[in-house]
C-alpha cells in the first residue's frame, strides 16, 4: 500500500508543475492574438501620421542592460542619455547598435569669490587668480582622458552647440586661443598674486599667516565630475596648494555651495553642471544668471561682484536693450571677454550624451535635449527598411506624476510621451531651435520698432511700426465672478497699446481634424484653456489655485488681448508686450493652447467640487487625488462626472462657449469620450501623430498606437532625421614665403557631398601670428560647390613676419546651430628658401 | 462533582483567564512601545534629526530657480521679478510640506498618525496609477512582492525542511557532505547570482527575459499574462533560490540532527519505534514551535522586498518602492512603510507568544504550573 503522507509532497510538486505547464501552454496560444506589428515595405510618402505602427515604452534603469538588449531585439531605443565612455565603447563596439549625440551638458568649476569671515586666504577672492585657472585646466585632457572623448572643450558662457556660438565665432576663438591651457602662464600669475595678497612659498607650498594655504575641492561624486574635481585638486597641490577633498551627492553639496554663506569659507571650488534640454538660441541672459547677484538670490550669487561694465552688459543682454543683431553681437563680445576675465566660472567641457538605439532605426534627435528633448521624434522614428512595426523604448522612469494637461507630470520621460499624442501648431527644429510651422499656413509679427525682433524663415512676415493698437473688441481677460470675457474697450477705455502683434492664420481644414476619440475640432479646445487660465488665477473662482497665481502674474504682465478674426480659415490676433529675439519662436509662443473642452471639461468640475485637483499643490492643500487622466482613484471620479456630464449635456462656461458649440456636438464629444475611455481605460485624448492605446502603470508599460486620421504624409519631417554638421577640410601650403600670396581650399561637406552654398550662413577666417594674436580675419565667398577659397595676399604675410602661424575657419549653416571648425597651421618663410608643399586635405577639427 | 470542586475548578479558570488577561495587556503594551519607538527612531533617522529640512529647502531652491530660468516665457522677466517669483514659488512649496514648522513638532505629528495607522499622502512620491495616498503606493506594489518573495520564500522553506529532514536521516551520506559543501555559497546574495543568471540565460542562452514582471507590452489575454509573468518569475526566483537554499538546508538539517540526539529519541529508538513515528512524534512535534516561529519571521519578511534583486530584475516590489522613498526623503512613505512592518513584526511575536502554548505543552504563562 502506498504512504499517501510520504507522497503528498510529491503530489503538490506534480500539481505544481502541471499548474505551470498549463499557464504557459495557454499563454503561449494567447501570445499570437497579441502579436507585434511587423515592418512591411512601403513608401513613407503614402502614408499618413507616424512611421511605425506602435510604440511601447517600458521602465529600464539599468543603462548598462541597453545594448545587450537592443542586441538582443527587445528594445530599439533608450530614451536616457549616457555620458559613460564604458558604455559607449560598448555601443560602438556592438553592430547592431547605433547612437545619436545630443550637446546640452556642461561641466564647470564654480569659484567662490567671497572673502572668508575668518581671515584665511581665499585666493579665488582674487579676480586675476581665478583668470588663472583657465589656463591651469587643460581641457583638451578632461575631454578626451576623464571624458572618454564624450565631450568638446569650452572656454566660455556659451554653449558650443548653440546658435549664439555661431553666430560669435570669430570672437569666441580669438578667446579659446588667448585662453588655451599654459600651466606655466597660470604659474606665475597664480604666484606674483599670491605674493602680493601675502602669502609665502616655503619649499614649494603656500603658506599664509604662517598656516599652508588649504583649498577645499567640492566634488560631486555621481558621474565624471569626480574626476575632474581630482583632477583640478591635483593641478592646484601641483601649484602648492593644500586641498581638502570633499566628496559629495547632488544633495550633500547643495547645502554647501548654494545654501551655506560663501564668506563661512566652508569650500573654494565646486565641480558644478548645468543642462539644457532645449536649444536656447539667446544665451544673452546667462551673463546676468551666472556672474550676477541678481542672477540668483541665494548666498553664493550675492557674493558676485562683476566689474561696473560687464554688470552693466549683462542687464542691458537680459533685458535685450540694443537695437540691430550687430549691435548685439558686439555686447556679446564684450561681455565674453569681461567674463573671462571675472571668471567666478571656469567653463571645461560641452559633455556629449550618447542615446543608443537599433543599428535599423532612424529618429531626429535634438542638438540639446536628445530624444526625450525631441519634438520630432513621433513624426521620424521608423525603421529603415521599411515602414510600420513596433518600437520598443526603455526609459528610466515614466508616468511619475499624475498626468493632465494643465498641471501634470512635466518629467522629461513623462513630456517625451506626451508630445507624441499632441500636434502642436508648430515645432522646434532640432538642430537650431527654430520653430516650423506645423499647423500654420502663415503668421505676420508685428513689432514696435524698438524690438529687437529678427526673422529666419520665410513663413512668417515681419514689420516694424511705430505704435501698434490692440483693438477694442480683443478678449483682455476673464471675469470669473460673472463668468464672461472682457474686451480691451470695457476694460481699457483709454484704449491699449502692445509691443507685439502676432496674426496666425492655421491650415485649411484645421477645423475638420478630429480628436483620438473621433471628436472634431472645435474652436471652443481654444477658447476654454484661455478661460481656465484666469480662473485658476482669481479668488472668486472655485478652481482658485495659489500656486498658478506667480506664473499668471507674469503672464498678465506682458498678455494685452487676443482675438479670433476668422474661422475659415481659422485666424487669431494676439498682442502682447513680450518679444522673443526670433519671429518664429514668437508665433509659437504665441499660439492658443487647445485641448478637448469635453475632457479638460470633467477635470474642470471635478475640482469645482473638491473632488480633484490639476496641480500637486492644490490636491495636497485640499487633501484630494490630483487629476490623472490615465489612472489611479482619479479614473473612478472623472467616470461619474462623465456620466453625469452626459446626462445633463453639460458644457462649460455655457454663456460663452455656447457661441462655438451646439448641442450635438455635446452629445457627440460626451458619446465618444464614453466609448474611448471604455475601450482604452484612460481619459487621455490628443489630437497627435499617436493616441494612448493602454498604459500598465505597475508593470511600468505604455503603449502608443499610430493614429490613422492624422492628417499629414508621414514623410513631412524626414528631412529633419539627420544633423547635417558640415565636414570641413582645409587644403593649403604648410610653407608660405614673404613676398609670395598664398591660397587656400576649404572643403565643405555633409556624407561625402558637397554642402549647398545657399545653406551656409557664414565662413569666416582668422589669422593668428606666431604669438596667437590675431592678425586679420574675414568671410568667405563661394567658389565652387562645396568649394570655398581664401586668398591671402604677400602685404598679408609679410605683416606676420617669418615664424609659425594659424588659420582658423568657422563654418556656420543655416540648417544646424552646431559649427564646424577647421585649423590650419602654416610658416612664413623669408622668399625663394623652399618649395611648396601643400598639406593633405584632412579634416582639421577643433582643439 | 461537588459544589466545591466546581468553585475550585470555577476559581481555576478565573484565576488563568486572570493571568491570561494580564499577560495579554503587559504583552500589548510592551510590543506597543517597542513598535513606538522604534516607528520614532524611523522617524528621526529618515530626517537626519531635522537636517533633512535643510536640504529639502536648498533642493526646493535651486529647483524653483532652474524652472524659472530654463522657461523661455521668463527669459525677459527683469531679475527682481524674477527672483521674486522664484522666492514666490519656494514659499508654496515650504508651506505645501510644512517646513516653516520645527521638525520636533512635525515628527510627534508623524508619530501619532503612524500609530493610528493612519498613512495619510506622501510629499513627494505619487503611485504608479498617480496616487497620493501611501495606502495605495504601498498596496500597488504588493501583489508584485508578495508574489516573487513569497514564491521563493516558500520554495526555500519547504523544500529546505523537507531536505533536511531527509539529510538528518541520512548524516555523513555524500549528500549530505555535499550540501554542508555547498552552505557557504549563501554567502553571495540573490542579486549577485541573478546578474549571472540574466548574462547566461536571457543574454547567452536567451531562454528567459532579463528583467521586468511581464513582456513589453503586457499581453491582453489573462492566461498569455500569467505565462509571461510566470517567465518572467523563473530567474529572480532561481536567483533567491540558489542564494538561500543551501544554507537553509544546512541550519535545518543541523537543528534536526541536535533534536534527534536527544534522550527521549534516544529512548524510542531503543524501545524499537519505528522511523517514521520517531520522526513525526519525537522530533518534529517538539521542534514545531521554531519551525512556525521561522515559518511566521519569513512570511512577514517579505513585506520588506529586496531593494537590489528588485533593481537587477526590474521588479516593481516593496524594495524598490522603499529606495525610491529614501531618495526623495518622502517620510511619510518610509513610515508607512515601517510602521506596517512594524506592526505586522509585534502580530506576529505576540500570536507566536500563544501558538507556543498551544503547539509546547511546556510553555505555561508566568506563575503557571509547569
Amino acid at each position: 500500500m502506498f504512504d499517501l503522507r510520504r507522497l503528498l509532497p510529491l503530489l503538490i510538486l506534480a500539481l505544481l508543475a502541471v499548474a505551470i505547464a498549463g499557464t504557459l501552454w495557454m499563454g503561449g496560444r494567447g501570445v499570437d492574438q497579441g502579436a507585434a506589428p511587423t515592418v512591411q515595405p512601403g513608401d513613407a510618402s503614402e502614408r499618413r501620421g507616424a512611421l511605425v505602427d506602435e510604440v511601447v515604452f517600458t521602465v529600464e534603469s539599468d543603462p548598462g542592460r541597453i545594448t545587450a538588449l537592443i542586441e538582443r531585439g527587445s528594445h530599439h531605443l533608450f530614451g536616457q542619455g549616457l555620458d559613460s565612455a564604458t558604455l559607449f565603447r560598448q555601443i560602438q563596439a556592438s553592430p547592431a547598435v547605433g547612437h545619436h549625440f545630443s550637446r546640452g551638458s556642461v561641466a564647470e568649476l564654480t569659484l567662490n569669490p567671497a572673502e572668508f569671515e575668518d581671515g584665511q586666504l581665499n585666493p579665488f577672492a582674487d579676480r586675476e587668480i581665478r583668470e588663472a585657472v583657465n589656463w591651469l585646466v587643460d581641457r583638451s585632457h578632461i575631454a578626451e582622458e576623464l571624458y572618454g572623448g564624450l565631450a568638446t572643450p569650452r572656454y566660455l558662457p556659451l554653449n558650443t552647440a548653440f546658435p549664439d556660438y555661431a553666430r560669435l565665432a570669430g570672437p569666441a576663438r580669438e578667446l579659446e586661443i588667448r585662453y588655451r591651457h599654459d600651466a606655466e602662464r597660470a604659474r606665475r600669475v597664480i604666484g606674483e598674486r599670491m605674493e602680493a595678497l601675502g602669502a609665502e612659498q616655503r619649499d614649494g607650498r603656500w603658506f599664509h599667516d604662517d598656516a599652508p594655504v588649504s583649498i577645499r575641492v567640492l566634488i560631486r561624486t555621481e558621474d565624471n565630475r569626480e574626476r575632474v574635481g581630482d583632477y583640478v585638486a591635483n593641478r592646484l597641490e601641483d601649484l602648492g596648494f593644500e586641498t581638502e577633498r570633499l566628496y559629495r551627492t547632488a544633495d550633500e553639496a547643495t547645502r554647501l555651495w548654494i545654501a551655506s554663506d560663501p564668506a563661512a569659507g566652508r569650500w573654494h571650488v565646486y565641480t558644478g553642471g548645468w543642462i539644457s534640454t532645449v536649444i536656447n538660441r539667446d544665451v544673452g541672459g546667462d551673463f546676468n544668471y551666472y556672474y550676477t547677484p541678481r542672477g540668483r538670490p541665494d548666498p553664493l550669487w550675492q557674493a558676485y561682484d562683476p566689474d561696473p561694465e560687464l554688470d552693466e552688459l549683462a542687464e542691458r543682454l537680459e533685458r535685450r536693450e540694443y537695437q540691430s543683431v550687430e549691435e548685439r553681437e558686439e555686447l556679446m563680445a564684450r561681455a565674453l571677454e569681461l567674463a573671462m576675465k571675472d571668471s567666478v566660472r571656469i567653463w571645461l567641457v560641452d559633455q556629449q550624451s550618447v542615446w543608443p538605439h537599433a543599428a535599423n532605426l532612424e529618429v531626429a534627435v535634438d542638438l540639446a535635449g536628445g530624444v526625450t528633448g525631441s519634438g520630432l521624434w513621433p513624426y521620424t522614428l521608423r525603421f529603415r527598411d521599411g515602414v510600420g512595426g513596433r518600437v520598443v523604448i526603455g526609459t528610466p522612469s515614466m508616468l511619475t506624476e499624475p498626468w493632465n494637461p494643465v498641471a501634470g507630470s512635466n518629467w522629461i520621460f513623462d513630456q517625451m510621451i506626451l508630445r507624441s499624442l499632441s500636434d502642436p501648431a508648430a515645432l522646434a527644429d532640432p538642430f537650431t531651435g527654430l520653430y516650423r510651422p506645423q499647423r500654420i499656413a502663415r503668421a505676420r509679427v508685428t513689432v514696435e520698432e524698438d524690438a529687437p525682433v529678427g526673422r529666419t524663415l520665410d513663413w512668417v512676415e515681419l514689420e516694424s511700426v511705430e505704435r501698434i493698437e490692440v483693438p477694442g473688441d480683443a478678449w483682455l481677460r476673464w471675469d470669473a465672478a460673472e463668468g464672461r470675457k472682457v474686451t480691451v474697450d470695457e476694460a481699457e477705455p483709454e484704449g491699449l497699446t502692445a509691443r507685439s502683434r502676432t496674426e496666425i492664420e492655421f491650415h485649411d481644414g484645421y477645423l475638420d481634424r478630429y480628436w483620438h476619440d473621433g471628436s472634431r475640432v472645435s474652436v471652443a479646445d481654444m477658447i476654454l484653456p484661455w478661460i481656465l487660465t484666469f480662473e485658476r488665477a482669481d479668488e472668486d473662482s472655485a478652481l482658485f489655485d495659489p500656486g498658478h497665481v506667480p506664473t499668471f502674474s507674469v503672464y498678465e504682465r506682458h498678455f494685452r488681448g487676443w482675438r479670433i478674426t476668422d474661422t475659415d480659415p481659422l485666424t487669431v490676433e494676439v498682442y502682447s508686450d513680450q518679444v522673443f529675439p526670433d519671429a518664429e519662436n514668437l508665433v509659437a509662443n504665441r499660439v492658443p493652447a487647445t485641448q478637448p473642452w469635453h475632457v479638460l471639461g470633467l477635470g474642470i468640475e471635478a475640482e469645482r467640487q473638491g473632488d480633484l485637483a490639476f496641480s500637486t499643490g492644490q490636491a495636497d492643500r485640499r487633501g484630494v487625488e490630483q487629476t490623472n487622466l490615465v489612472g489611479g482613484p482619479a479614473l473612478e471620479i472623472l467616470r461619474d462626472y462623465l456620466r453625469a456630464a452626459r446626462a445633463a449635456e453639460r458644457l462649460p462656461f455655457e454663456e460663452t462657449l455656447s457661441e462655438w458649440v451646439d448641442p450635438e456636438e455635446i452629445r457627440e464629444r460626451y458619446a465618444a469620450l464614453e466609448q474611448w475611455q471604455a475601450e482604452r481605460g484612460h481619459f487621455w485624448v490628443g489630437d497627435g501623430p499617436f493616441y494612448l492605446h493602454r498604459v500598465r502603470a505597475v508593470e511600468g508599460s505604455l503603449v502608443l498606437r499610430r493614429f490613422e486620421d492624422f492628417p499629414d504624409p508621414a514623410d513631412k519631417w524626414l528631412r529633419f532625421a539627420e544633423p547635417r554638421i558640415p565636414e570641413v577640410s582645409v587644403d593649403g601650403p604648410l610653407i608660405a614665403e614673404l613676398g609670395e600670396a598664398v591660397s587656400l581650399d576649404l572643403d565643405i561637406r555633409f556624407g561625402g557631398e558637397p554642402y549647398p552654398h545657399e545653406d551656409i550662413d557664414e565662413v569666416r577666417w582668422m589669422l593668428f601670428d606666431g604669438d596667437d594674436r590675431l592678425a586679420r580675419r574675414g568671410e568667405l565667398e563661394p567658389d565652387a560647390e562645396g568649394r570655398w577659397r581664401l586668398h591671402l595676399d604677400a602685404e598679408i604675410l609679410d605683416a606676420l613676419g617669418t615664424g609659425a602661424n594659424s588659420l582658423e575657419f568657422a563654418v556656420t549653416a543655416t540648417p544646424v546651430a552646431l559649427p564646424a571648425f577647421a585649423t590650419h597651421a602654416f610658416a612664413t618663410v623669408p622668399g625663394g628658401r623652399v618649395p611648396q608643399p601643400r598639406a593633405d586635405p584632412a579634416e582639421e577639427g577643433d582643439d | 462533582m461537588t459544589d466545591g470542586a466546581v468553585n475550585a475548578a470555577r476559581r481555576g479558570w478565573l484565576r488563568d483567564l486572570r493571568r491570561l488577561a494580564v499577560f495579554t495587556g503587559k504583552r500589548l503594551l510592551a510590543l506597543l512601545v517597542t513598535v513606538l519607538i522604534g516607528v520614532y527612531l524611523t522617524i528621526v533617522i529618515a530626517n537626519m534629526g531635522g537636517q533633512v529640512d535643510d536640504l529639502r529647502l536648498a533642493q526646493i531652491e535651486t529647483t524653483a530657480a532652474e524652472a524659472v530660468r530654463a522657461d523661455p516665457a521668463f527669459h525677459d522677466l527683469p531679475s527682481a521679478e524674477r527672483t521674486e517669483l522664484v522666492e514666490q514659488q519656494v514659499a508654496l512649496e515650504v508651506e505645501r510640506l510644512r517646513l516653516d514648522e520645527p521638525f520636533i513638532w512635525r515628527s510627534f505629528d508623524y508619530l501619532y498618525q503612524a500609530m493610528i495607522l493612519d498613512l495619510g499622502r506622501a510629499e513627494e512620491m505619487h503611485s504608479d496609477a498617480g496616487s497620493r495616498q501611501v495606502f495605495n503606493i504601498i498596496a500597488e506594489r504588493l501583489p508584485a512582492t508578495l508574489l516573487l518573495f513569497g514564491t521563493a520564500n516558500l520554495l526555500v522553506f519547504f523544500v529546505a525542511v523537507f531536505a533536511a529532514l531527509g539529510l538528518s536521516r541520512r548524516y555523513g551520506s555524500a549528500l549530505d557532505q555535499s550540501v554542508i559543501g555547498l552552505a557557504p555559497s549563501s554567502a553571495a546574495p540573490g542579486w549577485f547570482y541573478g546578474i549571472f543568471l540574466i548574462l547566461l540565460l536571457a543574454f547567452i542562452w536567451p531562454l528567459f527575459p532579463a528583467g521586468g514582471m511581464v513582456s513589453v507590452p503586457p499581453p491582453e489575454d489573462g492566461w498569455a499574462y500569467a505565462s509571461s509573468v510566470l517567465r518572467h518569475m523563473a530567474l529572480p526566483v532561481l536567483a533567491m533560490f540558489i542564494s538561500q537554499i543551501f544554507i537553509s538546508i544546512y541550519s535545518w538539517r543541523t537543528f534536526f540532527l541536535i533534536h534527534s540526539s536527544e534522550d527521549y529519541v534516544e529512548m524510542a529508538r531503543a524501545k524499537g519505534l519505528p522511523d517514521r513515528l520517531i520522526e513525526q512524534r519525537y522530533i518534529l512535534r517538539p521542534t514545531l514551535s521554531p519551525i512556525v516561529t521561522s515559518f511566521l519571521l519569513m512570511l512577514i519578511g517579505l513585506w520588506s522586498g529586496a531593494i537590489i534583486l528588485e533593481q537587477v530584475f526590474n521588479w516593481p516590489g516593496l524594495g524598490t518602492l522603499l529606495f525610491e522613498a529614501i531618495g526623495h526623503r518622502d517620510t511619510p512613505v518610509i513610515i508607512g512603510s515601517v510602521v506596517i512592518f512594524a506592526y505586522l513584526l509585534a502580530i506576529t511575536v505576540f500570536v507566536l507568544d500563544f501558538l507556543y502554548a498551544i503547539l509546547d505543552p511546556r510553555v505555561r504563562i508566568e506563575g503557571g504550573r509547569s
